[in-house]
């Protein structure tokens, strides 16, 4: 195949300028248009949705919020613990990905002002949050017993303040790491070349536990804000599935980043067809961990069949919810597991960004499917509203600026860390083994 | 089969892979079809440059995994609706989501023997003579360190002493003839 033009036996050389190609501020452009489109369409729904009889114009705006919060904040703190795998990993990949996944950590403000809103306009979202009497609540018929004992002794985890100190913790973490990490990142370019070895022994040291609270501290965060919009149901898979979710989102996001960025220097030298096969298969992995865990969750609630946790599943089969999992089912696994088969896809810049960008959907779908039958109205009762359709607009809006401050952390730094045992090795032709 | 006799081809040793892609893209550049690159180790770009990128594995991997989930799937509804038909918990006998998990082992494990026994049969193996292992450089150097191109007698191109001296313009390390 033709396709290859550094296939002769001649090295390449690093470009002298390495930052961000200046085409990156049209993306930002673009992203900045998309939002204000989406903010216009997602108001003009809530009005819509307003006039409509029994409408939940606010309740559907949250809702959506909450699902755009779950991607930005899969985004920037699943970027972040991709980096940390990657510094614990090694390999050829992290010269690609490292200052992608470094300013996708560092929108970490803008997903904390996202929390913010939530913490402040959200409650309304959390039934345990709205009950302060359960016994009277359970006596006019608000919620049922089952609700009412959850509510009642979950009550030291569930309440508001938990909920907010919680979250205010977490993202102190969070915010540490992502200074940490990028400030070294930095620091590691600006030392010659015989400080790698200590940089990344450094790295590794610091990732290390850092992979670990990520993941205790993701799952709280997964309960808090999805999970237990269902007081009743708990689930001890739900973290893990989440973070395997953003390992999901973020590698299909990086990949299009990486392709995109390869129409100029200096990605167009280092992204070689090689590295985009590995990132490929890699996020092949992805997919099957993700239907792995989400099929093992839903086999172990299915055998059981206990009264405490069926009704989770049947408020999203049940009534209309059944069409939304199978499609659910092939969006988020078989069509990617099918199309990441073949190697002429994972070798064709096009076509994978297709794949990915197909892919992020798919997860934006799967919260949809996970998110909404939380709601009275909604469980067991897949309906149309005009509210149902700000699971589009808002995301879309927020991941829109969210896409917008990304690019504008991405523009800060050299694109390529040079301080890495790997550079001379991605800079070889591709079958000078 | 008739005992064949003659010339197999003609082989051409190389130090490095890189001068093996860079004749073999030229030798099928120039209408070469029946040639072969022999590597030690996996040279991508060796099977690219002769165009050999297509072959059957695949579709016999993916028949295979099809297969093995068809057929431990209609074994298990088979058994539990036909067979067997027990109430467990009072679930329907066809019950699909206790199915899968057996299924989907036998898909790899089908998918998996398709694979590797498919590559060997395509590959024509096991064979018990290779008239290249008649050349000498071939049996020390193409397990070990050297790439050789061979182009083939059955090419209509082929010219003995024609071809021998396009072979050696690609400035190999040598060029043998390979009598089967």
């Amino acid at each position: 195949m033709a396709h290859d033009e550094h296939s002769n036996s001649h090295t390449n050389t690093l470009p002298a300028e390495l930052g961000a190609p200046a085409f990156v501020g049209n993306w930002q452009k673009r992203a900045i248009v998309v939002g204000v489109v989406f903010t216009l369409l997602a108001v003009l729904l809530a009005v819509l949705e307003n006039m409509s009889p029994n409408g939940l114009a606010v309740d559907h705006l949250l809702r959506g919020w909450l699902l755009g919060l779950m991607m930005s904040f899969g985004f920037a703190v699943g970027g972040l613990a991709l980096l940390m795998v990657q510094y614990l990993s090694g390999g050829k990949w992290g010269l690609l990905l490292r200052r992608p996944l470094e300013a996708m950590s560092r929108t970490l403000p803008l997903v904390f002002a996202f929390w913010v809103v939530l913490a402040i306009f959200g409650k309304k979202l959390y039934l345990w949050a709205n009950i302060s009497d359960t016994a009277a609540a359970l006596k006019s018929g608000i919620i049922t017993e089952a609700q009412a004992h959850a509510i009642d002794f979950k009550h030291p985890m569930l309440n508001w303040n938990t909920f907010i100190i919680t979250g205010i913790v977490c993202f102190l973490i969070w915010g540490f790491y992502t200074w940490r990490l990028n400030a070294l990142g930095l620091k590691r370019d600006s030392e010659s070349a015989d400080t790698t070895p200590k940089w990344i022994k450094k790295m590794e040291n610091i990732s290390g536990p850092g992979v670990i609270i990520y993941a205790i501290t993701l799952t709280a965060a997964a309960i808090y804000w999805v999970m237990s919009l269902d007081p009743t149901w708990y689930s001890s898979v739900y973290g893990l599935l989440f973070l395997v979710g953003q390992g999901y989102m973020v590698l299909a996001f990086s990949i299009i980043v990486s392709i995109g960025l390869s129409k100029g220097e200096p990605f167009k030298t280092v992204l070689r067809v090689t590295e985009q096969h590995d990132l490929a298969k890699f996020l092949f992995a992805f997919v099957m961990l993700n239907i792995y865990l989400a099929f093992a969750q839903f086999l172990i609630i299915w055998s059981g069949n206990l009264p405490e946790e069926i009704p989770w599943y049947l408020d999203r089969i049940r009534g209309g919810w059944g069409v939304i999992i199978t499609l659910d089912f092939f969006f988020h696994w078989l069509i990617p597991f099918s199309l990441l088969l073949s190697r002429d896809i994972k070798r064709n810049k096009k076509r994978l960004v297709a794949v990915c960008s197909w892919m992020i959907f798919a997860r934006a779908f799967d919260l949809f499917w996970l998110i909404e039958p939380n709601f009275k109205d909604a469980a067991r009762n897949l309906h149309f509203s005009w509210g149902i359709l700000e699971y589009a607009a808002v995301p879309a809006a927020m991941l829109a600026f969210w896409f917008a401050y990304f690019v504008t952390n991405l523009k800060t730094r050299p694109l390529v860390q040079t301080n890495d045992p790997h550079v001379a090795e991605i800079l070889e032709p591709v079958h000078a083994h | 089969m008739p005992v064949r006799e003659g010339t197999y081809g003609l082989l051409a040793e190389f130090d490095t892979p890189t001068e093996l892609v860079v004749a073999a893209k030229k030798a099928y550049a120039d209408g070469w079809r029946r040639l072969d690159c022999y590597t030690p180790y996996p040279v991508e770009e060796a099977a690219e440059a002769i165009n050999f990128h297509r072959n059957k594995v695949p579709l016999l991997t993916l028949i295979g995994g099809l297969m093995g989930l068809a057929a431990m799937f209609l074994l298990e509804t088979w058994v539990s609706t036909l067979a067997y038909p027990l109430n467990i918990g009072g679930r329907p006998t066809y019950s699909w989501p206790a199915f899968i998990v057996p299924a989907y082992e036998w898909t790899i494990l089908f998918a998996g023997l398709s694979a590797a026994f498919g590559m060997l049969a395509l590959n024509g193996l096991p064979e018990l003579y290779h008239p290249l292992f008649n050349a000498p450089n071939f049996r020390d150097g193409a397990t070990t360190d050297k790439f050789f191109l061979c182009l083939e007698a059955l090419d209509p191109k082929f010219e003995l002493a024609e071809t021998k001296k396009y072979l050696q313009a690609l400035k190999p390390a040598s060029v043998v003839e390979v009598e089967y």
